[in-house]
């Protein structure tokens, strides 16, 4: 391992190395880096790790939330003396197997279940804890998220959507919008993450066993839906749904397909409202699973920081060519079982880094 | 939403056979090249691109076609007898496999052939450069051996046109180089000196005593950001790159000043081509979209969205681009005077069906070879300035592009697109766009159907006519929308009087609803929703009030290469301040990625990843029963083994 970091640095050159900047590797505690690949995504999209970082400066002594234990762990990562290493997010981990049964056992799960949990968990904490400070509630409406002024959780990765439904009897059109932290797109073999996005937005047809009730009709009609953003958030997490149940295996499998994903993005699905459809987005990291299926393999990322990719394994940090991307877009035949491929991706906004 | 009622998901068959206006193209399956031991499954992950070169020899039988692809470690070089049956593949004129390299791209000289020998340089993925004869053999010279030019991956490789001994070899570092092939290298790294510098590049020479290859070093771009493929103009006068850093850069090669550059919607940009006529510069790359980049205007005047991945490759069928030049065996380029076709130019505009289809196909004097950028330079030196005579061009360009989706398009492009004035889409509907979507499932649906039944350029160009009752007296200037436009194509359409909004329907029809300087108009509605829809509005209104060329003179020479910046600019329009074609047709014939378009007279030739490359005949080409698919020949048989994947053998 030893030889490993200084490999890194080798790799970067002392010289070059970003000041103010560090590079540790997540012990893994057993199954663990599904946390660990999502931990390090996170804390390399920048506005989320600052945010983190100010509340660890705001919140000095408060008792352990989920929250405070992902803080002290940036902190402890961005105040290490050395450059490189690794570090052990044993605390991080504890809490979060109390947290949530789900977690508390040693078996592999869902990088995107725990990416979900962590954000909307952290975001009930902040509201939670406003809750408390600030004496006077907004409502006590039982749906404080949409009702409450904004989270810095919010700010970093809601968007929102909005649902346009067309009665077919009257020609009615309502739309409703709703929140998101992620997109939650379905693979095609050979396609790109801009073409996954645009089927998100495809419009489908409401009709026999899934009608639509038309207010104005007053009953189930044939409509037609389409979802499409009318909030580009500051980071946008595209989850590629890569396990698919199969009822004749009675399990899932994975995915392999091959989904390219650009360095760089811009949104075709936009809302003819959207307040910024055109709003460029860098892809700053990817978190990535490696093996034949859901309950077995691994996770890694890689992040972009300071102009360079980095890889996680774990432990481990390595440098990597942004060349070798191309390796986690996936498989274009099925024979080959097993694959490393692009699960979850976040884009950041590029307005906001000035 | 046009996905939506396109030819189903990614499992549908591949395609053999597809029909266009003008016929119907088939896969010619005794046609296929490949390396002649084929194996059941090879792992073309992360290989290089299959490229295919061609050329014909002055060979006086007529039997001159020569074919050239790299595959892996390999390159082969067959005889080429387009829809006839294949040569023999065990039978190369030359095989060439290289240990710890792989060849990746490929050009033959077209000026110092002669029947029985061919100068052929191949550029491979350590940086290396090969000068061969794949016909007398005995000429094999090497370029940046030893690495001390550049040590990365040749990316594009081509012959300066008209020259007999230069070329011009682009690396994944950024850099371009000239070299001479009767110069040496020099046994040290060579040292340079600055010798012209601008907007987003420098040039460099040889700082030595004795002239030595590179002879000119050429940095595009910011520091280490790959130039994917560049392109000659067809007159051999200019040259057009594009890089990884999502910018098309145009230079005049000679004087090497900027002309003019274009920035990918978003990502890098992969391929580039020239229309036959060098009048526009056609781009393909990371944001799915083909884009269409006037050389006269120097902005960004059409989109292309119909692929589901990159673009990796985009070419013009010059056979099938009409012109409206009554006698188009002249070339199309000398300087020649008819003024007076405006009446066939509109018709034809008026009526795409009506004319596209077989002008063009008398030109093989020029562009039999061609590769984009490698055309003839004898009759097309002098000639740079019919790139500005309006009435000599094309009036529509069939293009063809292929990509990682695995799937051919072919795109009509019609001249009465390419000269609407930049504008910006009206965004009418305040609130969800309401009333948007029933142009969109319904007309849109339709318009795609017709398409690919092959009626041709009727849906997608059925906004155009409209177009030019309005537009065309008024060709140059920014019209004044008044609603009239947008008007006649909602009711075109769609009569949707529920909510009274028309926008936001499929891509094709926004091109229907663009407004054509709609802030002159007075209208609320228009400059509500304009300051509703772009973030910091001054900046496009100002641009759009200066003439286009001056506008998008300026975006290419004095902005920096923040997109940022260029977004709404003649360099990159916002999406909905540009037409968006549809194709043509958009067939999956592949498995793998393709990575070669090439069309020629009687044929084009497409290449896969996995290392074939087909013969497609055109319409009424198909040569002598040998469309005979289930001929059990060893090719057919050993294609069925690796040429389906997924389905296929199980290894």
């Amino acid at each position: 391992m030893g030889a490993n970091i200084s490999q890194l640095e080798r790799d970067i050159g002392s010289d070059q190395f970003p000041p103010n900047e560090h590079y540790f590797g997540l012990v893994n505690f057993g199954n663990t880096c599904y946390s660990n690949s999502v931990l390090q995504a996170l804390y390399f999209c920048k506005p989320f790790r600052e945010k983190v970082l100010e509340y660890k400066a705001r919140n000095k002594r408060t008792k352990e939330t989920l929250l405070t234990c992902l803080a002290d762990l940036f902190y402890s990562i961005a105040t290490q003396k050395k450059k490189v290493g690794s570090i052990a997010p044993k605390k991080f981990i504890a809490r979060l197997r109390k947290e949530k049964e789900e977690f508390d056992n040693y078996m592999q799960q869902d990088a995107h279940e725990f990416l979900n949990f962590l954000i909307n968990h952290i975001n009930e904490i902040i509201l939670a804890e406003r809750h408390q400070n600030n004496a006077k509630p907004k409502t006590g409406n039982g749906d404080p998220q949409t009702q409450q002024e904004p989270t810095w959780v919010h700010e970093i990765f809601q968007g929102i959507l909005t649902s346009e439904t067309r009665c077919l009897n009257c020609e009615t059109v309502s739309s409703k919008d709703e929140d998101f932290f992620d997109l939650q797109v379905d693979v095609d073999q050979n396609t790109s993450i801009t073409h996954c996005l645009k089927c998100f937005s495809n419009t489908e047809t409401l009709c026999s066993d899934n009608k639509f009730k038309c207010d104005h009709c007053s009953s189930y009609q044939e409509a037609q839906k389409r979802m499409r953003v009318k909030k580009l958030p500051m980071i946008l997490a595209l989850h590629l749904k890569r396990f698919k149940y199969m009822e004749q295996y009675n399990r899932h499998i994975k995915v392999s397909h091959r989904v390219v994903f650009p360095l760089e993005l811009r949104l075709f699905n936009t809302s003819d409202d959207a307040v910024n459809p055109d709003r460029l987005y860098d892809l700053v990291a990817v978190v990535i699973h490696c093996g034949s299926g859901p309950n077995r393999g691994h996770y890694i990322s890689i992040v972009k920081s300071h102009g360079f990719w980095l890889l996680f394994d774990d432990d481990m940090v390595d440098k990597i060519d942004a060349s070798t991307i191309e390796d986690f877009y996936g498989l274009t035949s099925d024979i080959q079982k097993s694959s490393e491929t692009g699960y979850i991706l976040f884009y950041q906004s590029r307005d906001c880094v000035q | 939403m046009k996905m939506a009622v396109q030819d189903g998901g990614g499992k549908d068959e591949l395609k053999t056979q597809f029909i266009t206006r003008e016929g119907t193209y088939r896969l010619m399956t005794l046609s296929e090249y490949s390396r002649p031991n084929r194996v059941g499954y090879t792992n073309t992950q992360g290989s290089a691109a299959v490229r295919v070169s061609f050329v014909t020899l002055p060979d006086p039988s007529g039997n001159g076609d020569r074919i050239c692809f790299n595959f892996g470690r390999e390159l082969y070089v067959y005889v080429y007898k387009g829809v006839k049956k294949a040569a023999d593949l065990t039978k190369p004129v030359d095989k060439k496999m290289y240990k710890g390299t792989n060849p990746t791209c490929h050009d033959f000289n077209m000026v110092t052939m002669t029947p029985d020998s061919v100068s052929l340089v191949v550029g491979f993925s350590t940086g290396q450069i090969q000068l061969i004869d794949p016909i007398k053999k005995e000429l094999s010279k090497l370029y940046n051996e030893e690495r001390l030019i550049d040590k990365t991956k040749v990316t594009c490789i081509r012959w300066v046109p008209g020259s007999t001994n230069l070329f011009l070899v682009s690396h994944s570092s950024g850099q371009l180089y000239l070299y001479n092939e009767e110069l040496p290298c020099g046994t040290a790294p060579p040292h340079y000196q600055p010798f012209k510098q601008g907007d987003g590049f420098a040039i460099h020479t040889c700082k030595t005593k004795s002239t030595r290859n590179p002879l000119y070093r050429w940095v595009i771009g910011s520091e280490g950001c790959c130039i994917n493929e560049f392109a000659f103009s067809p007159c051999g006068v200019h040259l057009a790159i594009v890089s990884q850093d999502g910018f098309l850069r145009v230079f005049h090669y000679d004087t090497m000043e900027l002309l003019g550059s274009a920035r990918s919607y978003f990502g890098g940009f992969l391929c580039v081509c020239w229309s036959p006529d060098g009048r526009y510069v056609v781009v393909g790359g990371e944001d799915d979209l083909v884009t269409v980049w006037s050389f006269q205007e120097r902005r960004v005047v059409a989109r292309g969205q119909g692929h589901r991945s990159w673009v990796s490759v985009v070419a013009f069928d010059p056979y099938t681009t009409s012109y409206s030049e009554p006698d188009s065996t002249v070339d199309f380029s000398g300087g020649s005077d008819d003024e007076g076709q405006p009446q066939i130019q509109h018709n034809h505009s008026t009526n795409p069906l009506h004319n596209c289809a077989n002008a063009g196909g008398d030109r093989n004097s020029v562009s039999r070879n061609s590769a984009p950028g490698t055309v003839n330079q004898a009759s097309n030196r002098n000639s740079s300035g019919s790139e500005f005579n309006r009435m000599t061009a094309a009036t529509c360009y069939r293009l063809g592009s292929v990509g990682q989706d695995t799937q051919l398009c072919l795109w009509d492009i019609t001249e009465d697109v390419l000269k609407q004035p930049m504008c910006t889409k009206l965004r009418t509907s305040g609130i969800g766009g309401s009333g948007s979507f029933s142009v969109n499932g319904s007309a849109a649906g339709n318009a795609y159907h017709m398409n690919s039944t092959g009626s041709g350029c009727t849906s997608r160009c059925n906004n155009v006519p409209a177009f030019l009752q309005t537009n065309v007296p008024n060709k140059d200037k920014d019209f004044v929308a008044d609603g009239n436009v947008t008007n006649l194509h909602g009711s075109n359409l769609h009569n949707n009087s529920s909510s009274g909004s028309i926008t936001g329907p499929s891509l094709t029809q926004r091109l229907a609803g663009l407004g054509f300087g709609d802030r002159k108009d007075g209208s609320g509605t228009h400059k509500r929703n304009f300051s509703l829809a772009s973030r910091g509005g001054n900046v496009p209104s100002d641009k759009n009030n200066s003439s286009a060329p001056c506008r998008s003179g300026v975006a290419a020479r004095s902005s920096s290469d923040d997109p940022m910046r260029l977004i709404g600019t003649g360099a990159c329009p916002r999406f909905d301040e540009c037409p968006v074609l549809e194709p043509l047709i958009c067939k999956k014939i592949a498995h793998e990625r393709l990575t070669a378009l090439v069309f020629r007279e009687d044929c084009f030739v497409t290449a896969c990843q996995d290392g074939y490359v087909y013969t497609w005949a055109r319409p009424g080409k198909m040569g002598l029963a040998s469309h005979i698919p289930s001929s059990p020949t060893t090719v057919t048989a050993a294609a069925v083994g690796s040429g389906v994947g997924p389905g296929g053998t199980v290894v």
